[in-house]
């Protein structure tokens, strides 16, 4: 077992993210029993209901990369469809309701920031403190009640298509695309490599790790910001409860696609795979008729086995 | 000036910031007993310690693995899970064990993937998590079925007008104190913490500590815990719930934090974790005695959690 695993072959094949196995083995197991679904149409739809996780990803693998990680993002995708929904602004435009969503995502991951980054506290606590107190200030602004509906436009703009492709889809693959451009050509992208690798090092080579660490949370704050505008145009009535899981399965595609905790060894297609890998695991479940608690153990039983393999060659 | 400041928020402390916890939670109980009169009667105190006792225990199991520097998330996928197997229809010397089995298994494979295969904490139990919650769901999709009546004699009973819940308590409490301050495996957990919180996660190790086992069995004593919170919970309310459990996971990492254990590792005080765990109860006690409504003591938890966090200082950023 432990000289098979230290061949070249085996050492090359593990380092390749679970995310990218998993997606392929989901993918042939959907050609080989249900190859109807294999068209654009059907995928798109799929794969459109995971968009949100996509771009709510992004953030947490920056974080996460700079050893920090960031479970508010319920709370923010909960308070952008609150204020949308709620007709608090009932002739919002599109570039309204962008930049308030930006503008909520700036603001929660300015607390995250700088609480975790200058204060030096547990990111586990204090996300989850925010995400806490934003459930509880939503509730409370709702009274329990759902809200109202959600302007028709935005609902327009996610049903429309670009080349037969979703738009909530295409929003997110280039949102993937800048990030991957931006971690990989810029200074910022150089700090957060080396605030992964080693704070330490990195503060003696001049590093600002505290301003790297603040910025990745301001940036998480913005995506999930825009998560919760994209997941908010999926649905037509406002809810209170929608997306509480989405941060924890946000962590769980970002561990999949080869990102962990200061190391970024997937990059950003990695964890962009771990959420494609999420939504065949929905349709391979959805088309066997699985029910809920089985996708659970399905779900839970994958990212645990990805996990395993992973950190065998560590 | 600085120094009694210094040992107030617990710098440089083993113990970490229970002073401040402790402080606000006499004021709370005093403001309570003070501004109303429902507070301060037998009633109450016995629904307190009822509400406050399945968190201690939960809590408590949750501490040893955060000493370690870990993270357990399943604790309340095992508290559904205890409740679905007490309300199973079999006899109590059946079930009971059963769940202690499948606690020691659950902690085992958490344990097993943490320490030997090197998957983050996090991520290891989240995955057990859902494999949990799941099976929960396939045995009992909403709650229903009903418990053995030793379970709920052991719960709601009393012996000259005291509860059980006290006897849980002491004995709960006497056992995790022989565990961390009267053991080996105690002294160990410091040593282990300390060493990872300090960036060194192999120091313990290079002192001859088996750190693998010890960080195996405080996953398995997390998980035995849980389960005792969930006979607890069972015996409370008769039946098996699968949603009754969840809440638990991120309340008693709270209730921890909020104790001064952090989170790095190493520091924490078990009569912190015993302390964040009542004044998480007062909070909501109180509240419900001052009619706060359910989300506005969701908002008044998490700000509380941000000030006590807020507060501490450490070395490290980060997770």
């Amino acid at each position: 077992m432990t000289s098979a695993l230290s061949s070249p072959l085996a050492q090359r094949l593990l380092r390749i993210p679970p995310a990218y196995y998993v997606f392929g083995a989901l993918l042939l197991t959907l050609w080989l029993t249900r190859p109807q679904l294999f068209n654009p149409n059907v995928m798109g739809i799929f794969i459109r209901q995971v968009a949100p996780l996509g771009i709510l990803v992004l953030g947490q693998l920056l974080v996460m990369r700079v050893r920090s990680i960031d479970l508010s993002g319920a709370g923010v995708i909960l308070l952008v469809n609150y204020i949308i929904s709620s007709g608090l602004f009932p002739n919002g435009t599109l570039a309204f309701y962008l930049f308030m969503s930006i503008g909520i995502g700036l603001s929660v991951g300015l607390v995250n920031g700088v609480l975790v980054g200058l204060r030096r506290s547990s990111a586990v606590i204090v996300t989850l403190a925010t995400n806490i107190i934003l459930i509880g200030v939503v509730q409370l602004l709702a009274s329990g009640k759902p809200p109202g509906d959600v302007p028709g436009f935005l609902r327009d703009i996610y049903n429309s298509k670009v080349l037969n492709v979703p738009s909530a889809v295409i929003i997110w693959v280039v949102l993937t695309g800048v990030l991957s451009i931006f971690l990989s050509r810029t200074v910022y992208g150089r700090y957060v490599e080396s605030v992964g690798e080693n704070p330490t090092a990195a503060h003696f080579s001049g590093v600002p790790v505290a301003r790297t660490v603040v910025t990745a949370h301001l940036l998480a704050g913005v995506m999930a910001g825009l998560a919760g505008l994209v997941q908010t145009s999926s649905i037509a009535v406002g809810s209170i409860r929608f997306g509480l899981d989405l941060p924890l399965n946000a962590v769980a595609a970002t561990i999949l696609g080869g990102v962990i905790f200061g190391r970024g060894d997937g990059g950003v297609w990695g964890p962009f795979f771990g959420v494609m890998s999420f939504a065949m695991l929905f349709i391979v479940m959805t088309t066997f008729g699985i029910q809920e608690p089985g996708k659970l153990i399905a779900q839970g039983s994958i990212i645990l086995i990805a996990a395993i393999f992973y950190g065998l060659r560590s | 000036m600085k120094a009694v400041f210094a040992h107030l928020t617990g710098q440089n402390s083993r113990q970490g910031l229970w002073i401040l916890p402790l402080i606000a939670g006499i004021v709370g109980f005093a403001w309570l007993a003070v501004s109303t009169d429902q507070f301060a009667t037998p009633q109450n105190a016995k629904n307190l310690l009822a509400q406050a006792m399945p968190l201690i225990i939960v809590a408590i199991g949750q501490m040893m693995v955060v000493l370690l520097g870990g993270l357990d998330l399943s604790v309340g996928a095992v508290i559904s899970f205890t409740t679905a197997i007490l309300a199973l229809d079999a006899p109590a010397a059946i079930t009971i064990p059963a769940v202690f089995i499948a606690a020691i298994a659950i902690g085992f494979i958490n344990g097993t993937t943490v320490t030997r295969l090197n998957v983050n904490p996090i991520i290891a139990t989240l995955a057990m998590q859902m494999i949990i919650m799941g099976l929960t769901r396939l045995m009992r999709p909403v709650a229903g079925g009903e418990v053995p009546e030793v379970v709920k004699q052991l719960v709601s009973g009393a012996v000259f007008g005291v509860p059980f819940t006290v006897f849980w308590g002491l004995l709960v409490c006497l056992l995790a104190w022989k565990m961390l301050y009267g053991s080996r495996f105690g002294l160990h957990i410091f040593a282990i913490g300390g060493g990872i919180a300090s960036g060194q996660s192999d120091a313990a190790h290079t002192f001859g500590i088996a750190d693998k086992r010890t960080t195996l069995l405080a996953y398995i004593g997390c998980s035995c815990f849980a389960a005792l919170a969930g006979i607890f919970l069972a015996g409370r309310i008769v039946s098996g719930d699968p949603n009754i459990g969840p809440p638990f996971t991120l309340d008693s990492v709270t209730a921890v934090a909020i104790g001064g254990t952090q989170l790095s590792g190493g520091v924490g005080s078990l009569h912190g974790t015993i302390i964040g765990a009542l004044v998480l109860a007062l909070l909501s006690n109180g509240m419900n005695l001052a009619n706060v409504s359910a989300f506005v003591q969701t908002a008044i938890k998490g700000a509380v959690l941000l000030a006590v966090v807020a507060f501490q200082s450490r070395k490290k950023i980060g997770l």
